[in-house]
């Protein structure tokens, strides 16, 4: 299938970075920016000078306790005397971050970006939860005290029963990505669990328990994005970005279709579009789906079409999605295990599909040639679908 | 004119809100650790960027590149001033309170602060320095200076 659309340069990523992930780190918000973009541009052997635009991508201002925090963080992110702007929708952040550094560069605006992730948890006190009660219609929900596991609870039950997972099938998720991150050295939460653990951790909303939910998490992630020209003078090995997509779906959360997520799909759709991908179950090697909930992950992949409709479950059980895997998902050890500041894990997805494209993954690095990869992410009202596909 | 009955917020039916984050807790990051125990200290810290020495301390300099944290010294400079006769509830203060941005001489940047000295003298241009809280009062915050006071 032929590209749908025309831009004035192709656009690439050509250097990555990132900070550990954890709670409560000493570093700001922008001296965590600027240690993702420090080591981002020393890996693509650039330095500031040479960056045109500055694109921040950081979920609400009310979790690092910081207002105007775009302007906040381009401190730390180089954006002094440079065309800078923050991109913002929610838990999708992460991935719309390099959407919007492509179209600076495929618009012929800019010819480098610095596109930088951040997110400080930890500031707000007890738990950032409590940012989301203004989320909620007024009349129709804030009356009955919701917090935000409500919604996926709801999902997930909904999930469950129309394609008959069990809890054990989706436990399955968090024991593979927790396993995955034992290899990620900036990873917070990895480990060597079993499904039993998840089953038999906390139940906090049924059916969502402890393990598995993704942790609360400080860190910020960095990328350069070039244009086709300045892509090939800094590196042998750029990695394209070869469709992005994004789409908003019902705010109603409760009037969706709560077993399927469509806004992923069509955002999806959109991406593939663009990359020529017409096949992606077959055509894409390796995938980030977001997963800050292990049911998520399965969501996501069937969104992204990896897998028919209540056929990821099946998948994963036979070891699909493993590294070892005929289509990893989540190689780096995703959300569940490295964790999850909110929009630097999505940045983080990308950047690992980066290395992964360039097999510079390490102890990650999946058995399987690649040359396709996708990544998408999920937020603001539970309703956007971000997608990027990258390819060698 | 006063306001219709319709409009008060007892006759609405409406629904409380309240941001369920009981306060906010900073880390003061890198630099900041490191210039709170200055402040504790007795101290004020730049970073040197190059030949330039920068006011207060970061992390990093302006151009990405890891700066040096260096203590710097008397006199500070007034760049420029105000002086307060109202709080921001319209009250009237008791003294007007002169506010600067003042800088180390040989640095570039500053901090705000407040400076102690008549109103008939104070000017741009005026070299001033910090006088610190006794040490049993410093808390790491920027508060541990009092206020600046005119040099000679």
């Amino acid at each position: 299938m032929r590209p749908n659309i025309y831009v004035k340069d192709k656009v690439a990523i050509v250097g990555a970075g990132l900070t550990l992930f954890r709670r409560r780190l000493l570093e700001t918000p922008r001296e965590l920016a600027w240690e993702a973009s420090k080591q981002a541009l020393d890996s693509a052997g650039l330095t500031l000078k040479d960056i045109d635009c500055i694109v921040i991508g950081s979920a609400p201002d009310a979790f690092d306790g910081v207002h105007f925090k775009g302007e906040y963080l381009a401190d730390g992110s180089g954006g002094f005397g440079k065309p800078t702007v923050r991109v913002f929708v929610g838990g999708g952040t992460g991935v719309m971050t390099p959407i919007a550094a492509w179209w600076h560069v495929a618009s012929g605006l800019c010819k480098t970006v610095l596109a930088v992730g951040e997110e400080k948890m930890s500031h707000a006190y007890p738990h950032p939860q409590g940012v989301f009660a203004y989320i909620w219609d007024p009349i129709l929900e804030r009356p009955l005290r919701p917090n935000l596991i409500w919604i996926f609870a709801l999902e997930m039950a909904r999930y469950m029963h129309v394609c008959k997972a069990s809890k054990e099938d989706i436990a399955l998720v968090s024991v593979k990505n927790k396993r995955n991150a034992l290899d990620h050295p900036a990873a917070q939460a990895a480990a060597n669990i079993t499904v039993d653990d998840v089953l038999k951790s906390e139940v906090l909303v049924w059916p969502v328990q402890l393990l598995d939910i993704s942790p609360v998490s400080d860190g910020a992630v960095a990328l350069v994005v070039a244009s086709e020209k300045i892509a090939r003078r800094v590196t042998d090995t750029p990695v394209w970005i070869d469709g992005v997509g994004f789409t908003l779906d019902n705010t109603h959360w409760y009037n969706r279709d709560l077993s399927y997520p469509r806004y992923l799909e069509y955002a999806a759709r959109m991406a593939y579009k663009m990359a020529g991908i017409e096949r992606p179950w077959k055509e894409i090697d390796v995938a980030e789906p977001y997963d800050p909930f292990d049911y998520k992950e399965l969501h996501h992949i069937e969104g992204l079409m990896l897998a028919r409709r209540c056929e990821a479950p099946k998948l994963l059980k036979e070891g699909y999605f493993d590294r070892s895997g005929e289509l990893p998902t989540s190689p780096s050890g995703g959300l569940l295990g490295v964790g999850n500041p909110i929009a630097a894990a999505g940045v983080m997805k990308v950047a690992e599909l980066f290395w992964q494209l360039r097999y510079e993954a390490g102890a990650r690095q999946v058995k399987k040639p690649v040359h396709k990869a996708v990544a998408n992410a999920w937020g603001d009202l539970m309703q956007v679908g971000t997608v990027i596909v990258l390819s060698t | 004119m006063s306001v219709p009955k319709k409009f008060r917020l007892e006759d609405t039916i409406h629904v409380k809100g309240k941001i369920e984050v009981e306060k906010y807790v900073y880390t003061p990051g890198v630099a900041g650790l490191k210039l709170a125990e200055a402040l504790i200290d007795g101290r004020m810290l730049g970073i040197r960027c190059g030949d330039k020495i920068l006011v207060p301390a970061k992390l990093y300099c302006p151009d990405f590149t890891q700066g040096e944290i260096v203590e710097v010294k008397d006199p500070w400079i007034v760049e420029a001033y105000t002086v307060i006769y109202e709080d921001m509830y319209g009250r009237r203060l008791e003294k007007p309170q002169i506010i600067a941005l003042v800088r180390p001489e040989n640095s570039l940047g500053g901090i705000i602060h407040y400076v102690k000295t008549d109103i008939e003298k104070i000017r741009l241009g005026l070299r001033v320095k910090p006088v610190f809280k006794p040490r049993e009062e410093r808390r790491g915050l920027i508060t541990d200076i009092e206020y600046f006071e005119q040099l000679e």
